[in-house]
């Protein structure tokens, strides 16, 4: 896929060792029908920082699981300087020299972090040594950090430095560090790199840096790899890339939604699917009313962490528009999901419906107010595996089948029937357990569920994640229809083709922020790319 | 109502009150002490009860073929351990249920001992007495703390012990990063799930001990009704402590504190419902719970099962 200036991936970047630290060859891993990484080679130069790059679910954080034990590879093989090795353990790697500063802290809250600093060790348990090693350390690479201190009661960039810390005790000469700005501020950031450049240049370690923000691995590293899907998609030297091309490698424009579709030759459905509603042009739908139907106000709000997930987030939505959520994962769009679904309870802002504020984290609020909500992990979240497919199109509202608490199976069977024939959903009736439909069909009882309460606005988290291209199709022809009636969908997603063809409004998010916002029109994957990465446009 | 406060003050003056309170503590002593420290791995072991049941029939075996107290300490611990064992291995490697596998085991232990109970009708001795000089001759306390038969002073030990385990080991701080953030210590390179099997192995053989202590240091023969649910008492406790070993030993002190006066009052002569007596202890272990469960931080990995790669 397009050039790589670094030439073939094997032999690659190798300017200051001739056996590269670390050589990945042909790894590949799935998870069940999820190809997490695909035939990728990777090498590794001492005294050289080199940047990962790719959107989440790109397989990057997988492949480091691979090299520090945590994940086993199906194929392909790791050397270590030159020599091939098993790494099976977290032991294992730690005795090759490898270690890692995780993304999410491997720390335990309730330890000092002196305690934290020898958990994994072997031998006698030596408080004053640990200590001592911690204030080396901390004098060497400038991370200084009171031993004493209960890791639960620190900042998230002191945490960090625990991890540092943890990670380079062990004096490993391979360093992976999976997101390590994730959770900092800019400034923290900033201390970051400078104490990264330190652990390269004083000891030729190799340096790993795993990331989806562009502006951290064009100043911060000296090679970069860029994956998707999977795969290596590009390799090339930090001072030859520029934001936007990377933009575009993470991104993947060359692939887009609608050529797959034409190479499978679906180019419309069967109108038996459709036949309750016509096709609508989404171009020709825009808001109309004045009032906006969905008014969030300046909502901040916490994950259970304390990190702030929404930060002075506000957003107006009108009827019949479908506005897209663009952004790279864990920018507060799950916050926003799981507000609007009366999951989380806001720490100040408002949200209101027609005019009428809901109360948020009050369980059933939202959705009596008139949201919808296909939510982001239908197996988590939308349904219930072991009960029927009747059952389920009931959990919300069970009036439709029951009258004083009592469930009317002729009823129920009626409503599931309609629903089955409506959304033409393919199962074995209405009394086949949900865990027996497809993954396509399940997400239409989602559907069916959600839209049968006729819901002012409908939040779509990921509706299309894990369909196969005829299953997308038909979930993209009901959004938009159920725009077309007037419905408002609030489409988050981080498929960007999903977001370009349905939306008509498009915001991006960005550390629980809209960073940007633009019509369809002014859109392109270049752009919103950028905006995502965290770059002004 | 002047009836009642000089009932209270005679029970308290009085210095079988406390002999009967600190048997029925150190009792309950011996089973929270190990499952304070199962607990700070993450496992919560309802099995707690057929562990000293267990281990008090092992203690009267050990003793009925040889005759000796001492080996039967040593074939309660195993006893308890046995029985450990099979919570162990089962909900920690075979990742069963460990509420399914514990209660099962409490109502196995218990028909499994009463039958052999009624098979063999095993012989004890009580251990002898050892009067610590000075210190027994303490007023009210020291014949309770200091006056009793000598297994009642391997606590003395065993405390301690405990505490420094804990707090003081490699092991110890790799017990607690388990119980706390398991997936963590899995991170650090740390067998979670073969620290909280070794972590149950410790409270079988404390609450084997516990069985051989009851056996010994109290009753003097077995029954199959001698443990009579204090194992759930002693799990009460632990909560009860926060999950502290100081915390852990006032609720024994606490609990035993009731069971005692339930004793001491029929003793003395007072006529209260002996059924309502008997539920009293209870009645504060609830009460105790209901007040302090919740003021109490668990380990934050308790009595959530463990498996690899899970997240």
């Amino acid at each position: 896929m397009s050039h790589s200036e670094l030439g073939d991936a094997g032999t690659g970047v190798t300017n200051s060792s001739p056996v590269p630290a670390v050589q990945l060859s042909g790894i590949a891993k799935r998870f069940g029908a999820v190809v997490a990484c695909d035939n990728v080679d990777l090498a590794l130069a001492r005294g050289r920082i080199h940047g990962l790059l790719g959107e989440n679910g790109a397989g990057k954080s997988t492949l480091m699981k691979m090299l520090i034990g945590l994940v086993l590879p199906d194929a392909g093989t790791i050397a270590i300087d030159g020599k091939t090795e098993s790494i099976h353990d977290p032991l294992t790697a730690s005795a090759l020299g490898i270690g890692m500063v995780h993304q999410h802290f491997s720390l335990v809250d309730a330890l000092a972090v002196w305690e934290n600093v020898t958990l994994g060790d072997a031998g006698r348990l030596d408080p004053n040594a640990t200590r001592n090693r911690i204030g080396e350390i901390s004098e060497q690479y400038g991370l200084v950090i009171d031993p004493d201190k209960r890791v639960g009661d620190l900042t998230a960039g002191l945490r960090q430095r625990v991890e540092i810390i943890k990670c380079l005790r062990r004096d490993p000469s391979i360093v992976i560090f999976d997101e390590p700005t994730s959770v900092l501020t800019p400034e923290e950031s900033e201390q970051l790199f400078e104490s990264l450049r330190h652990v390269v240049a004083a000891e030729n370690r190799a340096v790993v840096l795993v990331s989806h923000k562009l502006d951290e691995v064009l100043h911060a590293t000296d090679d970069i790899t860029i994956m998707r899907q999977g795969r290596v998609v590009d390799q090339r030297y930090s001072t030859d890339a520029d934001a936007p091309t990377l933009a575009r490698a993470m991104v993947g424009r060359e692939v887009s939604l609608r050529s797959e579709r034409a190479a499978l030759g679906i180019h419309s459905l069967d109108d038996t699917d459709l036949d309750d509603v016509e096709p609508v042009e989404p171009d020709t739908v825009l808001p109309a009313t004045a009032q906006p139907v969905l008014r969030i106000d300046r909502a901040v709000a916490h994950d259970a962490d304390g990190v702030v997930a929404l930060d002075e987030f506000s957003l107006e939505m009108h009827s019949g528009e479908i506005v897209g959520v663009a952004g790279v994962e864990g920018n507060g769009q799950r916050a926003l999901g799981d507000v609007l679904s009366s999951l989380l309870t806001l720490s100040s802002g408002t949200v209101a419906v027609d005019g009428a504020v809901v109360p948020t984290g009050k369980s059933g609020a939202m959705a009596e107010a008139g949201i919808g909500v296909i939510p982001e992990d239908r197996h988590d979240s939308g349904l219930v595996l072991d009960m029927t497919v009747a059952e389920n199109l009931v959990l919300v509202d069970q009036s439709r089948a029951a009258t004083r608490g009592l469930i009317d199976q002729r009823r129920l069977h009626a409503f599931t029937e309609e629903m089955i024939e409506q959304f033409n959903i393919s199962c074995g009736g209405p009394t086949a357990p949900m865990w027996s439909v497809s993954g396509g069909n399940q997400q239409r009882v989602v559907l069916a569920r959600e839209l049968s309460q006729e819901p002012k606005i409908l939040v779509a988290a990921q509706p299309t994640r894990g369909l196969d291209v005829g299953a997308i199709e038909y979930m993209s022809h009901r959004l938009e229809t159920a725009a077309a009636s007037g419905v408002a969908v609030l489409l988050i997603s981080s498929e960007l083709e999903e977001i370009l063809e349905l939306s008509h409004r498009i915001i991006v998010m960005h550390s629980g922020r809209i960073v940007g916002e633009m019509s369809r029109a002014e859109a392109n994957f270049e752009t919103l790319g950028l905006l995502m990465g965290g770059a002004a446009a | 109502m002047t009836d009642l406060l000089s009932a209270v003050y005679e029970i308290f003056s009085s210095e079988s009150t406390y002999l009967n309170g600190a048997l029925f503590a150190a009792f309950l002593a011996f089973a929270a002490t190990g499952e304070w420290v199962a607990e700070r791995s993450g496992t919560l072991n309802i099995s707690v009860e057929g562990m000293l049941l267990g281990g008090a029939f092992a203690a009267a075996m050990g003793c009925h073929l040889t005759g000796s107290v001492a080996v039967g300490l040593l074939t309660a611990i195993l006893g308890g351990v046995l029985i450990a064992g099979v919570q162990a291995e089962m909900s920690h490697r075979l990742a069963a249920d460990q509420f399914v596998v514990g209660l099962t085991l409490n109502i196995l232990v218990f028909g499994l001992t009463g039958f052999l109970e009624n098979e063999i009708a095993p012989e004890t001795t009580l251990a002898g007495r050892w009067e610590i000089p000075v210190l027994s001759d303490i007023p009210l306390l020291g014949q309770a703390l200091f006056g009793q038969r000598w297994p009642f002073y391997i606590l003395y030990l065993l405390l301690p012990l405990s505490w420094w385990l804990v707090y003081r080991t490699r092991w110890g701080l790799e017990l607690r990063s388990v119980g706390e953030n398991p997936q963590s210590a899995d991170v650090s390179g740390i067998d979670v799930n073969k620290r909280r099997r070794q972590s149950i192995y410790y409270a079988g053989a404390t609450c084997g001990l516990g069985g051989a202590f009851l056996i010994f240091g109290h009753i003097g023969r077995f029954e199959d009704t001698i443990v009579g649910g204090r194992g759930f008492i002693a799990i009460a406790a632990v909560i009860f402590g926060g999950w502290t070993l100081r915390g852990t030993l006032a609720g024994c002190v606490v609990f035993a504190g009731a069971l005692s006066f339930r004793l001491s009052i029929q003793g003395l002569g007072y006529d209260v419902n002996s059924e309502l007596l008997q539920a009293l202890p209870f009645v504060v272990t609830i009460a105790g719970m209901a007040i302090f469960a919740h003021r109490v931080r668990a380990p934050a990995a308790l009595a959530q099962p463990f498996i690899r790669g899970l997240k």
